[in-house]
């Protein structure tokens, strides 16, 4: 008997050591290469895909979607770190150069784009490759309302408030607003205060030590944008429902429920807006408006770039090469959705004219703000400080504004200490 | 052997011995001490790190001893994060209340029970991460998609925004009432079935009705489970994490902050390590203080299970309810078997619809249905991850049953001297109840700096690690109450210790089987080990699809679901055909 146990221990033995080394990768003995993400549903699939489309790679890959907690790939706990990650605040760049190790020469070129090159090269030395471009003024609406309406896209501030207004007194919601994200809250003030003051907003970009609070132009934003939201009748659902709904569910409430007439969402939302629109046709497109009689309407980009903490294997390395090259995220393009910065066309219609947009370029174009801001910009920052502002004022009419205004300084401030 | 005198029959029977039967100390052979060398050395991962966390948190800025760390309570976001956790302990008691009574009244009504018992096994044996999406798909705000959002708008014309603020509270406690008031009714209910029959015959005799005989009867005999259901209960209270994470909108999360969960953004906005290890000793501190009331209850067990060797005769059993009584049962059993299969039928529904179909409509939708969520999630790298799963999942059970098993026999019966014996039981239940946030950050880094980030044979140890206590303090109690006679019989025979582990095995067979069945599940549908230990999700199904799928929770609801169903199937199932002898082997020193 003990003989016979013995030598069934022993085959069992065998077996396990024979399927460890044959697939390594599944017990995670061999090294993957992790790439940290922030997508998530239908943006995490086309990253599969484009992952897929890389055909056989020497090393096995895995995509950590990190959501909004993205930053935390750069903890102090250095050992953990992804070996990639695709940073969707390419403001935090600068922040983390310590961290990071520098891309390879032969990549570099596409980092020193206008406006990249600021948060991407220091010293000559380039620290990201942008990987995916976010157009952050665009507008998605539904047309049929506003022909049955006799409505233009608005492109000025003050015909979007009439828009709203004609809209809310015919009974239909103007506005479906994602509160859940906050960064759709530091957008839409992004927007306006660039649409405003891009030099105020250029200084607040590039200051050391930004103080928000004392920039009288951000409080003025601030006035305008909480006239849009304080009217009654403005927000789909009023503002608990805002509360809870992400961007995808502020789409499906334009789109899908048909409850709302617009909704503010980048050009990432196309997949999600194709995908549950109820009628495919009436699908609309408008860029976020000039704010100021005369003044160049904003343009607020983003992006995702690809960094590499530091030390970077040469796995990671090879990995960023194949991603960044033109042809690998085609199957991303073809989903919708996608922008690369300085390609205009293979797009849908609506993207193209984003795209041509941002080739345009113009002084009034900018990278986010609340990426630049550092920790005052994040979740326990600015998007704190604006979701407690539209609570304060939504639907309660504009004479609950100067108040409003003034609370949220106060919140910032206490923020800036 | 018998005695016939006069008429009258004799027979001796032999009385256990107490005490020494010589004299003196007895000699201890070292050999039965290796036995407790594995579980040493395993629970040196967690011994270690938690060493290095108090270090931490008791080190003040400027290196020395002082408790400037825990100036971090004051901070109002740990004030909050606290009274939170210390309302869920509440919610919890509530909940052994609810549990107890349920308990009762199945009791009272039988035949309810067997139709109530695999409607309230299924939640248990789901993740936590299941039953909040779950829950959210229920309570999801838009009158299209949401369950109750509709009949709500349906009765009164409008719905409150259940996910809102305030309102959000009620979703997860009906989740986390969903998960766990099946496994509190359960061990009620195999305490009351536990309780002898000639005692309730004597209470009936003496008259003793309604309250008083609650009082009289139900309560003090229930008092071991009790401790045990609401050590359990409160330990998963204050360990709440990945309920928050997955119910609770983004606006709303600041509100809903408990401690795990306050330590967690702690760590990872990186605060001084110093003042997270402090928030780490603070929530260990509630645990434990609750763990030794628990435990002081678990002790008081005043009187023992008679083991009956022959089956009592019938007609002294419990009287069979008359046929209306049972009807009644039946009836109610049913109405509350749907009641609580609910959920499940919402989350299996919604897996069958196309993404697009589950994103705009409700699970009651008849259009769209199909396989298409499914694909959905397992391009998401589903498959993959339910592999590594099961591969964690077991090297973790085989590993704890290799090393828990000589443990709790050196405790049982190794002869330990009685002191040591108490240490030693006394580290394991400490152990049991420790946080994760104890260990998490040095072991984590640990881990890094051997360059086995990621390492699924890492995760499973240290998986097995954090199960050890449990199994121990478990397979302990019931090697530890092996019947006397039986023992004796097997000491008496010439391979001693051998011939007693042959007879605990024999005996104990449930207790093992519920080790290895509950720690296989929790490790199966463990979020926050996997999470805190490697870093991120990408070890378990549900961590890596549900958390990237979930993040954008409605538009996602087909695909959250389909990967939850998936998620589910293998603990389902396992636990539904092992639920019984679990719950005999969660409460030996009950009946057998």
């Amino acid at each position: 008997m003990p003989s016979s146990r013995r030598a069934f221990l022993g085959a069992t033995a065998t077996l396990v050591v024979a399927g460890c080394s044959s697939t390594p990768d599944v017990l995670g003995l061999r090294r993957s290469v992790r790439v940290a993400v922030s997508w998530s549903g239908q943006e995490l699939r086309a990253f599969q895909e484009v992952l897929d489309g890389l055909g056989a790679l020497d090393y096995p890959v895995e995509v950590v979607p990190l959501g909004d907690d993205i930053s935390t790939a750069f903890g102090p706990r250095s050992t953990r770190r992804p070996d990639i990650v695709m940073l969707p605040q390419p403001g935090l760049v600068p922040e983390h150069l310590k961290d990071l190790d520098p891309i390879p020469d032969d990549l570099a070129s596409r980092s020193r784009a206008r406006l990249w090159d600021e948060l991407l090269v220091h010293d000559g030395t380039a620290y990201g490759v942008p990987f995916k471009t976010a157009h952050k003024s665009a507008v998605w609406y539904r047309p049929s309302v506003f022909k049955q309406h006799k409505l233009e896209p608005p492109k000025a501030w003050s015909e979007w408030l009439a828009v709203n207004r004609a809209l809310s007194l015919a009974g239909v919601r103007p506005l479906s607003l994602a509160a859940g994200d906050g960064w759709v809250l530091t957008d839409f003030l992004e927007n306006v205060l660039l649409g405003t003051a891009p030099s105020a907003y250029r200084d607040l970009a590039i200051a050391g030590k930004p103080n928000p609070s004392r920039v009288p132009e951000l409080a003025a934003a601030l006035r305008l944008l909480g006239t849009m939201w304080s009217a009654p009748g403005t927000l789909a659902g009023g503002v608990d429902r805002s509360l809870v709904q992400q961007f995808p569910d502020a789409v499906v409430e334009v789109f899908g429920h048909r409850r709302a007439a617009m909704v503010l969402a980048s050009d990432f939302a196309e997949p999600v807006v194709r995908s549950f629109a109820a009628d495919p046709n009436d699908i609309g497109l408008f860029t976020f408006p000039a704010v100021n009689p005369g003044a160049a309407a904003p343009v607020v980009i983003g992006g995702d770039v690809m960094v590499l903490p530091r030390p970077a294997s040469a796995d990671a390395r090879d990995l960023v090469r194949r991603l960044a090259a033109p042809a690998a995220v085609d199957p991303w393009i073809k989903t919708g959705g996608f922008l690369v910065d300085g390609r205009t066309d293979g797009y849908s219609a609506e993207l193209t004219m984003l795209a041509k947009q941002l080739a345009a370029g113009g002084p009034s174009m900018q990278f986010d703000l609340s990426d630049r801001l550092g920790r005052l910009g994040d979740i326990n920052g600015l998007w704190r400080v604006l979701t407690e502002f539209l609570v304060r004022i939504g639907n309660s009419g504009s004479e609950e504004v100067p108040a409003a205004v003034e609370a949220a300084l106060a919140d910032l401030r206490k923020v800036e200490s | 052997m018998g005695l016939h005198s006069n008429g009258l029959s004799l027979e001796l029977v032999g009385r256990e011995i107490s005490g020494r039967p010589v004299p003196g100390k007895p000699r201890r052979p070292a050999g039965p001490y290796l036995l407790g060398l594995p579980a040493l050395l395993l629970s040196c991962l967690l011994l270690v790190p938690i060493g290095v966390t108090v270090a931490t948190a008791f080190t003040d800025a400027d290196g020395s001893f002082g408790f400037g760390n825990f100036a971090v309570i004051g901070d109002p976001s740990a004030l909050r994060a606290i009274g939170n956790s210390v309302a869920w302990i509440v919610v919890a008691l509530c909940l052994v209340v609810v549990g107890f009574l349920l308990a009762l009244v199945s009791y009272r009504l039988p035949g309810l029970w067997s139709i109530l018992q695999p409607a309230l096994v299924v939640p248990f044996a789901v993740s936590v991460l299941v039953s909040g999406a779950t829950f959210r798909l229920i309570f999801d705000p838009t009158p299209e998609r949401g369950t109750i959002t509709a009949i709500w708008s349906g009765l009164f014309g409008t719905s409150p925004v259940w996910l809102g603020p305030g309102l959000f509270w009620l979703v997860l406690v009906s989740a986390f009432g969903w998960t766990w008031l099946g496994y509190v009714v359960s061990l009620f209910r195999a305490g009351l079935d536990a309780i002898p029959d000639d005692v309730t015959r004597a209470i009936t005799v003496e008259g003793v009705t309604g309250w008083r005989r609650l009082f009289a009867l139900e309560l003090p005999m229930l008092r071991p489970i009790t401790g045990v259901v609401t050590l359990t209960l409160v330990i998963a209270a204050v360990r709440v994490f990945d309920l928050v994470l997955i119910v609770v909108p983004g606006p709303m999360q600041r509100d809903a902050d408990v401690l795990g969960l306050n330590w967690w953004r702690a760590t990872t906005t990186g605060e001084d390590p110093g003042r997270t290890a402090a928030l780490g000793i603070v929530l260990f501190a509630i645990v434990a203080a609750v763990a030794v009331i628990g435990v002081r209850g678990l002790r008081r067990r005043r009187w023992a299970m008679p083991v009956s060797a022959v089956s009592a005769d019938r007609s002294l059993r419990r009287s069979k309810p008359s046929r209306r009584v049972r009807r009644i049962g039946w009836t109610v059993g049913f109405a509350v078997s749907l009641f609580w299969i609910f959920p499940a039928v919402v989350l299996v529904a919604t897996a069958l619809h196309s993404p697009r179909e589950a994103g705009l409509h409700g699970w009651w939708h008849p259009g769209g249905l199909g396989l298409e969520s499914f694909g959905a999630a397992a391009n998401a790298g589903l498959l993959r991850a339910l592999l590594s799963t099961v591969l964690i999942s077991t090297i973790a059970t085989v590993v704890l049953l290799a090393i828990a098993v000589p443990t709790a026999y050196l405790v049982a019966w190794g002869g330990l001297p009685q002191w040591l014996g108490r240490v030693v039981t006394s580290a394991f239940v400490v152990l049991a109840v420790t946080p994760v946030q104890m260990y998490a950050a040095p072991l984590r880094d640990a881990i890094g700096t051997a360059g086995l980030a990621g390492s699924r044979v890492a995760l499973a140890l240290v998986h097995a690690a954090a199960g050890l206590p449990f199994a121990v303090l478990l397979l302990r109690s019931a090697f530890a109450s092996a019947p006397p006679a039986l023992v004796a019989e097997a000491l008496q025979g010439p391979a001693r210790q051998s011939a007693v582990l042959a007879t605990v095995q024999r005996t104990y067979r449930p207790a093992l089987l519920a080790v290895a069945v509950l720690e296989f599940v929790l490790v199966w549908n463990d979020f926050i080990v996997g999470f805190l230990i490697s870093g991120g999700p990408g070890t378990t199904p549900l961590s890596l699809v549900l958390w990237g799928e979930a993040r954008q929770f409605s538009s996602s609801s087909g695909t959250v679901a389909a990967a939850a169903v998936v998620a589910s199937v293998v603990p389902a199932v396992l636990l539904l055909s092992c639920w019984p002898t679990v719950v005999r082997g969660l409460t030996v020193g009950g009946k057998r």
